[in-house]
């Protein structure tokens, strides 16, 4: 028994019953049950580690720290890369709340774990609908593991070591995708855009891609903002050279462009958070979507947990459960499709809610509206004669050719700030000058978008 | 008596209608007309999704939820996942607007407070790892192994020692340590345990070489067994030019009594949604992070989150040449590791010790009260005292009665309670591993026994009911093999095989 024993609410037990378990135990204190590890390795100091003695003090501490920040709500946002800002529903975290969903196990004993397994199969059905595809899994940890893991799955199916992507993609996930192929020993190769318009040069990806490659990854709208065209044709070359297509969606933009299941292509990929995920948390907890179309042999290579619709041993009721858990570390250990075992499963069931109080109808709305702002903020910028960088079809994401020097970038974020704005994300290519990726979502009314372009118009005087 | 809900309650998209509306967002006032996407682009089927009112959605899921165990229904023993309450605290704290607004590739300057948290958890994890480098970019503890494997990786190939790809890890190991292996391109080299569970070291020196890369090893083992040779093991592989790495699922039977640093670890992770009680969230989210000292220093993952004392400015350092990269797309999970910083600033240092103290006293006394049981033996030895988990057999109550440790474990669900840890580790037969963690008091733990008692008497003279079992949950026995047989892995399938005229339940 240690001196500091002071029954705190996080213990179960009080010194009595301390005292009870050690007698039951035959013991004097509970060092007895240390006994056996060896003194020199046992830590005999102290450590300074953060302590408040009560739950209101520990509070006002946390919120004093947390008051430093500037939120997304406290200026207005343009910034988006990946994840962006969102309104949850009152709803939404009424039911978050639930103990019954947030304190629960991974569902390995079905039969008392319904509700998650239900949730998550619903989840899932959800993202099929969105992509245009029949199988997704219940969640990786996000967007940019997701193109790690599609990389992988697409080396399985085809037993082939080579990857390509376009250079389009964000660079966050292209670091986690460099990453996460070096075991594998996968040869990385990237396909260029071209210059003006933004879009994948078809050409060069028709040229790379052969019997050695095992996939091609390309973001639409990529991480530029540009719409990619000409997907169906690179498609039909990837499948006639038995290279499987990896689309990584905007999930907003799927309520008004094409779904990738719809255009051909063998999976899916993308961000949950900006589909009622959750709130941006400062970019984690996130939610990691992997959709397919359903093969027999292909789906078994799909990495992280599945539910799937079973039965009642006795009764045949219909119940739901994880699935295919042979690909599982937990069952195949080193043979299995990938180590994820703890997912994103309680941001899978958010956005599921989300989804399912937006409806057809809500999902619709929103995108609409972050398109149509976008739209509009380039029609006024342009008024004032500030350029996108890419004259091509986008959603709600764009570059601003601003060309600010490196020297005057934190001047710039000051001015921004001032005038309560995040003003997108700083774009470089050669890391001298700097544009601005800027994005829209649906929380910004039209005066905030006037005042976008009002800050622009007086930065450039 | 225990009656969990059952409401056969139907799918969203059953309960859906065409027209009703459950949310209205934020709609601008431009008109719809000025879209205009391409035609080959334009999305032309609207996605299936449910359209229900407000009120159908809640009910929805507040039946759901009712559907489901947790462990504020009840005790929730799982060996190796730690289920420990999670403080309310935790929940309140993680929902501050001030928390929950910040994007991730905001300025620095505005982040100050969120970057402030993580840099005190980096050091406050850091200190209980006695290894002072930490990274909280790994969102999960899997993440973490990967992560920390890829550090010793990365050493090795630094150092010209790029023949070293062979992790070795002791048979009783968690199967993402094997996985995490597999996904660095390293080869596992699995050791037998001895009889009384620990590493045999006969096998250990047999197994180093110059193609070493580390040992990994979770210290208590998945036995609960300490691993008392660690001294000499960490003098074997290092001679061997090897490194050990320290998984540290099993972390909260030591908090604070041993730093893994002073056993010779190198290299940890941390499940944060374990030791340090944030929700498991039916699945995650979790969140890791990696402690590692000097010599893997230089391989953490980028940005890492530095602080500036002359300036009082926390800052993102980009300029690691030697870094592995990234690992998650952002910061790893910030929400989380915010719930965890909570966590320890409510226990303190002292307080975080007897955690683990009361860890073990309980999980001893839950193993000793359940090894008296007829039919349960206590896996490999009796001598050696459990750390916070044990693991017990049930091999001769099969063998004696057609009742399996499945069917056990079933029956207690029928109880109100949750099963343990069923079938693991690989090394034991028929396994029980029980972790009570240091929330469930003696009386909890008494009626836990008492039913499993109860249960084992009833299955003696009906092995049936065993087999049936559990009753009174929204569902009975589970066939899983249903489900890989015949694959409705979404409601798209399901409907097509309904239009198709095969059976779907």
């Amino acid at each position: 028994m240690t001196e500091g024993f002071k029954e705190h609410p996080y213990l179960g037990n009080s010194q009595q019953d301390v005292d009870e378990m050690l007698q039951y135990l035959g013991l004097k204190s509970i060092e007895e049950l240390y006994s056996d590890i060896p003194d020199d390795i046992r830590f005999k100091g102290e450590l300074d580690l953060p302590h408040y003695k009560s739950e209101y003090e520990l509070l006002e501490a946390i919120k004093a720290k947390m008051s430093k920040n500037i939120t997304t709500r406290e200026v207005r946002s343009f910034m988006g890369g990946g994840v962006l800002d969102i309104y949850m529903p009152a709803l939404q975290d009424e039911v978050l709340r639930r103990t019954e969903f947030y304190s629960a196990y991974t569902p390995y004993q079905p039969e008392t774990s319904q509700g998650t397994t239900q949730a998550l199969f619903e989840y899932q059905s959800m993202i099929c609908e969105l992509v245009g595809m029949n199988v997704a899994n219940c969640s990786l940890y996000d967007w940019a593991t997701a193109v790690g893991e599609a990389a992988l799955m697409a080396s399985r199916i085809t037993k082939r070591y080579k990857f390509i992507y376009t250079a389009a993609t964000a660079p966050n996930r292209e670091a986690v995708l460099k990453n996460y192929v070096v075991g594998a020993n996968l040869e990385l190769e990237e396909i260029p855009y071209d210059p003006t318009t933004g879009k994948m040069n078809i050409a060069e990806a028709k040229a790379k891609m052969d019997n050695t490659v095992a996939g091609i990854y390309i973001e639409n709208p990529n991480f530029l903002g540009v719409i990619e065209d000409g997907l169906e044709e690179i498609i039909a070359d990837a499948h006639e050279k038995g290279v499987k297509v990896v689309i990584g969606a905007d999930m907003n933009s799927l309520a008004l462009l094409k779904p990738p299941g719809e255009y051909g292509a063998d999976i899916c990929i993308g961000e949950g958070q900006t589909i009622g995920g959750g709130p941006l948390n400062f970019g984690g907890p996130l939610l990691g979507i992997l959709a397919m179309q359903f093969d027999r042999r292909e789906t078994r290579q799909m990495p992280g947990r599945i539910v799937g619709v079973t039965i009642t041993a006795n009764e045949g009721e219909r119940a739901f459960a994880n699935t295919l858990e042979t690909r599982e570390q937990h069952i195949k250990r080193e043979r299995a499709t990938s180590n994820i075992c703890t997912n994103e499963g309680l941001v899978a069931l958010s956005c599921a809610i989300h989804l399912a109080l937006l409806g057809p109808e809500g999902y619709k709305d929103t995108a609409e509206t972050m398109y149509l702002s976008a739209h509009y903020l380039v029609k006024e910028l342009e008024k004032i004669g500030v350029k996108r960088v890419f004259n091509s079809e986008f959603f709600n994401t764009f570059i601003l050719d601003l060309k600010i020097p490196k020297s005057k970038k934190q001047e710039f974020i000051n001015f921004m700030l001032e005038r309560k704005i995040f003003p997108g994300i700083p774009y470089s290519n050669d890391g001298e000058n700097y544009d601005y990726i800027v994005t829209t979502s649906y929380l910004l009314c039209e005066e905030d978008l006037n005042d976008y372009v009002k800050a622009i118009g007086e930065w450039r005087s | 008596m225990y009656r969990q809900a059952k409401y056969d309650e139907p799918l969203l998209f059953e309960l859906s209608k065409k027209g009703r509306r459950a949310h209205l967002p934020p709609r601008c006032d431009f008109s719809r007309d000025d879209i205009n996407i391409p035609e080959n682009m334009r999305r032309t089927v609207p996605p299936e999704l449910p359209e229900l009112h407000e009120g159908e959605v809640m009910r929805h899921y507040v039946h759901l939820s009712q559907q489901n165990y947790c462990i504020d229904t009840g005790t929730y023993p799982l060996g190796s996942c730690t289920m420990k309450y999670n403080p309310k605290i935790n929940e309140t704290v993680a929902r501050m607007e001030k928390m929950m607004y910040l994007h991730p590739n905001q300025p620095v300057e505005s982040v100050q407070g969120i970057l402030e948290v993580l840099y005190e958890l980096q050091v406050a994890l850091g200190e209980l790892a006695g290894l002072k480098h930490t990274t909280l970019q790994t969102p999960a503890g899997a993440s973490g192994e990967y992560c920390g494997l890829a550090l010793i990786k990365a050493y090795h190939d630094d150092h010209g020692d790029t023949q070293r790809d062979e992790i070795i890890a002791p048979d009783s190991s968690h199967g993402t340590n094997p996985a995490s292996t597999v996904m660095n391109g390293m080869k596992l080299i699995e050791i037998k345990s001895n009889e009384d569970g620990r590493v045999n070291m006969e096998a250990l020196k047999a197994a180093v070489s110059d193609k070493t890369a580390g040992l990994m090893l979770t210290n208590p083992n998945t036995l609960g067994i300490f691993e008392k040779d660690i001294i000499e093991m960490s003098r074997i592989v290092k001679e061997a030019g090897g490194l050990l790495y320290y998984d540290g699922a099993n972390f909260n039977a030591i908090v604070g009594k041993i730093r893994p640093g002073d056993m010779g670890y190198d290299v940890l992770h941390f499940n944060l949604h374990k030791t340090f009680s944030t929700p498991h969230g039916g699945g995650g989210p979790g969140s890791a992070a990696v402690c590692c000292n000097d010599l893997l220093e230089p391989y953490l993952p980028i940005p890492t989150i530095e602080y500036d004392k002359e300036k009082d400015f926390y800052f993102y350092n980009h300029d690691r040449p030697k870094s592995i990269g990234k690992v998650h797309g952002y910061h790893g999970n910030a929400a989380i590791a915010l719930r965890a910083y909570t966590y320890i600033a409510a226990l303190g240092f002292q307080g975080l010790k007897d955690t683990a103290e009361h860890a073990v006293l309980t999980a001893n006394y839950a193993v000793r009260k359940l090894e008296k049981l007829d039919g349960f033996r206590l896996s490999h030895t009796s001598e050696i005292p459990r750390k916070h988990e044990g693991v017990l057999e049930a091999t001769p109550f099969l063998r004696k009665y057609d009742v399996s440790g499945m069917d056990i474990a079933k029956m207690i669900i029928s109880r109100g309670l949750h099963a343990p840890t069923v079938y693991f580790p690989l090394i034991a037969h028929e396994a029980w591993m029980v972790e009570p963690t240091e929330n469930e008091n003696k009386d909890r733990i008494d009626q836990y026994v008492q039913a499993v008692s109860e249960e084992m008497e009833k299955a003696k003279v009906d092995s049936d009911y065993a087999h049936d079992a559990p009753k009174w949950t929204s569902v009975g026995r589970i066939d899983s093999a249903w489900s890989v047989r015949n694959l409705v892995l979404s409601y798209k399938i399901y409907k097509e095989k309904k239009e198709k005229g095969e059976f779907v339940p």
